[in-house]
């Protein structure tokens, strides 16, 4: 029957060529607009982490100035990363299963002299917890051990980028890369990895490059390394250089922890404020106790990841969908009534009601396929451009399957939407009256 | 003209002009709401920055040699620098920097004046004496720095600052600034106001954009150099190509990076360009397929009236007589449909503001969408009216 009814349809369809390309065409780019922008959102407000992302927190604490709120305008706000002695502090806790304090550098690394000069390169700093937190995926070798951890070995981990630029790709474990003055061993070469957001720093933009290098976090004090992110302060260290710095209320360190469980989550809260509290009896944290444990999707909320604009696009993109909608629904009226007398023919010939509707409405939907399939095509090709426009936005604006589907889906609602109507008025024919008066 | 008929003629094909008001709203939400977003961000995008961004180049230069950690070799190196930049055919003026015109974010800090009851955050930048005039932003009051404002230790604060007219007025309201003092939020290093600049916007993650203190000072370190330099007209891209090539002279222990402060701008708001170009395509595309659907709609309406327009004429209604009859039917449509569309408009305009902080809907955006969506429903009835007017009366007297 379904056969049937499709050949109905495209032989009725071809009828009006002219007709059936304005129904397509108007399908199509309602489609594409649609998917485009709803494709935008989705690559924002993925999960980075499917499954994982919950028990992922990120800790805050509220060490600011007795006087001024973090932003001063807003008395709820708290300081976006830590201090260097809270962070210490932070890792003695065992109730997280994994935990890493991380900041972002940038060195140099000194390539072999045939391969080319010196180059500036940005390099996370964490513990080896990192790579089993955020699923990144080894290509060769893998973390770093927890001997590694503690040392601090001089060992990093390069991306496939790096691994092509020092040494031309390949297994590459074993090998060393100088970066400043010291040479340090490759353990593990990462597999392609790029996640649509830098998830596990929201700090700066959410959409920065992710570094291309990884290095255990203890060196920190040993070689005085200086973050590249961001440093907020409220009161000047005491005194200069890199131990006062440290020491000093400067926070500029994203932490995370792994709490799988409510339980933990809740017991890892009251660990934080009772941390806070003890160091308040030292003099630090001027401000009423203020913590916040936050988890991921949480905290990808409150860092606003998907653009407001990026957001009202979708919104606005789905009503233009509508709208198609409606002008095909005034279309496929017209084309439907047209065909009356045809109707009240097979109806008297013995088609029943249902028949006739079903028969409409896999018309309409042959025509929400058709410009969903070029709708989609189209989209692709926008979001290539759009991917052009913005800076590092080719690796990561694209279609992934899921928003294949939310097309697909949308192109048969859409045809459904515009069908339903016109289609019930023509099967609500009575078979007599139409004979009577041919 | 009677307006009885019409709307019983209306009343007859209630489904298909409902759909078209239904469309017309949704239009008008949409468009409205578009435009007000776009002019949002143009807003943004016209903003200056105080300086004049034309013929303005950056190149970085970040040092891997170990003699950068001597504070002696980095002067002079950066001397030597200067001096061959200078040297560059097609190059007018150039200073260290600590600023780029649109870099976005930057260095601050928390200041506070007596007689002022706030601290107030504002962003701190070193600056050579220099520095001024390459960026084109010219002492409007007071003076700009000399050398002799530089402290000779590094380590040593600097005692005067000049700033942005914004931050005066913030501090002062309209009293004269000049020789003013600003501390920092603890009370020390004192500064005292030399000299203010009239305008300066570098984009901040806090509200603070307008807010800056330009302190004298070396504007580099062993981290890095950084120098702005002014080209003449048309030798942008033959003095950009060079500066890499001659700085590596002066000293290859480096790696460079060189960027137009057109470049910086344009990456800077490449995203809002982006919002720009696809609302921009959204409510042609939309305006043109709202027009298509009314044409459709109306041509059908024509030719399944055919009968009776025929029956009008032949009673004796002019051509004239049955184009107005459209056009009046279409006008009624178009009205109730952006009557509603009012409400949507706002309705819309509510869901989105609860993303966007700042985008309320003004009511002469709403009344020019209105405007354009009612020449726009003309139009698109004019031809199949023009159609309906031309039926010959004789057809009223042929059956089907």
């Amino acid at each position: 029957m379904l056969l049937y009814n499709i050949k109905i349809a495209i032989k009725s369809l071809r009828r009006n060529p002219i007709l059936t390309l304005l129904l397509i065409g108007a399908i199509a780019l309602g489609i594409c607009v649609s998917t485009t922008f709803i494709a935008l959102r989705h690559i924002f407000e993925k999960d980075p982490l499917p499954g994982k992302s919950a028990s992922m927190h990120y800790v805050r604490l509220d060490n600011w100035d007795p006087t001024r709120a973090y932003v001063a305008e807003d008395p709820t706000s708290i300081p976006s990363q830590i201090t260097y002695r809270d962070a210490r502090a932070l890792l003695k806790s065992d109730i997280p299963t994994r935990q890493t304090p991380m900041y972002k550098t940038t060195a140099f690394i000194f390539p072999d002299a045939k391969v080319g000069r010196p180059f500036a390169q940005d390099i996370r700093i964490t513990f080896n917890d990192f790579f089993d937190m955020f699923d990144v995926p080894f290509q060769h070798g893998g973390p770093w051990t927890d001997a590694a951890d503690a040392k601090p070995e001089q060992v990093v981990v390069i991306d496939q980028a790096i691994n092509e630029k020092l040494f031309g790709g390949g297994n590459s474990v074993g090998k060393t890369v100088r970066i400043d003055e010291r040479n340090y061993k490759v353990v593990g070469v990462l597999a392609p990895w790029r996640p649509a957001t830098k998830f596990y720093d929201l700090t700066q933009s959410a959409t920065n490059p992710l570094e291309g290098m990884f290095m255990p976090f203890n060196f920190t004090e040993v070689l005085e390394i200086v973050t590249s992110g961001n440093t907020d302060g409220w009161k000047s260290p005491d005194g200069d250089g890199v131990q006062a710095f440290l020491n000093s209320e400067t926070v500029w360190l994203q932490f995370w922890v792994e709490l799988p469980t409510p339980e933990k989550q809740a017991a890892y809260r009251e660990w934080v404020n009772n941390y806070v509290r003890d160091q308040k009896k030292l003099g630090r944290f001027p401000r009423p106790l203020y913590t916040k444990v936050t988890s991921m999707p949480e905290l990808m909320r409150e860092f606003q990841v998907v653009p407001a604009a990026v957001k009202s696009m979708s919104i606005v993109s789905v009503l233009f969908l509508v709208v198609c909608s409606l002008n095909l629904v005034g279309l496929l009226l017209g084309k439907f009534l047209a065909r009356i007398p045809e109707v009240s023919v097979r109806r008297a010939l013995g088609a029943s009601r249902l028949q006739v509707f079903w028969q409409h409405v896999v018309e309409c939907e042959l025509v929400g396929i058709a410009g969903g399939a070029i709708g989609l095509a189209l989209s692709l090709a926008v979001l290539k451009m759009i991917g052009k426009f913005v800076p590092g936005g080719h690796e990561v604006i694209r279609l992934d399957g899921e928003m294949v589907l939310v097309s697909i889906f949308l192109s048969l609602v859409a045809g459904l939407m515009a069908g339903l109507y016109p289609s019930w008025r023509v099967c609500s024919v009575a078979p007599a009256m139409q004979l009577k008066v041919q | 003209m009677p307006i009885g008929p019409i709307l019983r003629a209306m009343n007859h094909n209630r489904t298909r002009f409902a759909l078209i008001i239904l469309e017309i709203a949704i239009t008008l939400a949409i468009v409205t709401n578009a435009v007000n977003m776009i002019l949002a961000e143009r807003r943004e995008m016209q903003r200056q920055s105080g300086f004049v961004d034309d013929n303005l180049v950056s190149i970085n230069a970040q040092p891997f040699a170990p003699e950068f950690s001597e504070q002696s070799f980095v002067e002079n190196v950066v001397a030597n620098d200067l001096r061959a930049l200078h040297a560059l055919p097609g190059v007018k003026a150039a200073a260290a920097t600590r600023i780029v015109p649109w870099q976005g974010g930057g260095s601050s800090g928390v200041w506070k004046t007596a007689g002022y009851p706030e601290k107030v955050q504002a962003q701190i930048y070193a600056t050579t004496p220099r520095l001024f005039d390459v960026l084109g932003a010219p002492v409007a009051q007071g003076r700009g720095f000399n050398e002799s404002d530089t402290p000779t230790d590094p380590n040593t604060p600097t005692q005067v600052t000049v700033i942005s007219r914004a931050l005066a007025r913030k501090f002062w309201g309209d009293a004269n600034p000049i020789g003013k003092v600003i501390t920092d939020g603890a009370g020390e290093t004192p500064r005292t106001v030399i000299g203010v600049i009239d305008r300066f916007y570098n984009p901040y993650a806090w509200n603070i954009g307008e807010f800056v203190l330009f302190t004298p000072g070396r504007a580099y370190g062993p981290g890095g150099m950084r120098y702005l330099i002014r080209v003449e007209d048309g030798a942008m891209k033959s003095v950009a190509a060079q500066l890499e090539p001659r700085l590596l002279q002066v000293n290859p222990g480096r790696v460079f990076r060189t960027r137009t402060i057109a470049e910086v701008k344009d990456g800077f708001f490449s995203g809002r360009r982006l919002i720009v170009t696809s609302m921009t395509a959204v409510i042609v595309v939309l305006v043109f397929v709202t027009a298509l659907g009314i044409l459709g709609i109306t041509s059908l309406a024509v030719s399944e009236r055919t009968k009776q327009i025929g029956t009008r004429r032949a009673l004796g209604a002019t051509k004239g007589d049955i184009l107005k009859h459209f056009l009046a039917e279409n006008w009624i449509v178009t009205t109730i449909g952006l009557i509603l569309g009012i409400i949507a408009t706002y309705a819309l305009n509510f869901a989105l503001v609860s993303n966007l902080t700042d985008v309320k809907m003004p009511w002469y955006l709403v009344g020019v969408g209105m405007v354009i969506l009612w020449i726009n429903g003309l139009v698109a009835t004019i031809p199949p009216a023009l159609r309906a007017a031309r039926v010959a009366p004789a057809i009223a007297t042929r059956s089907v």
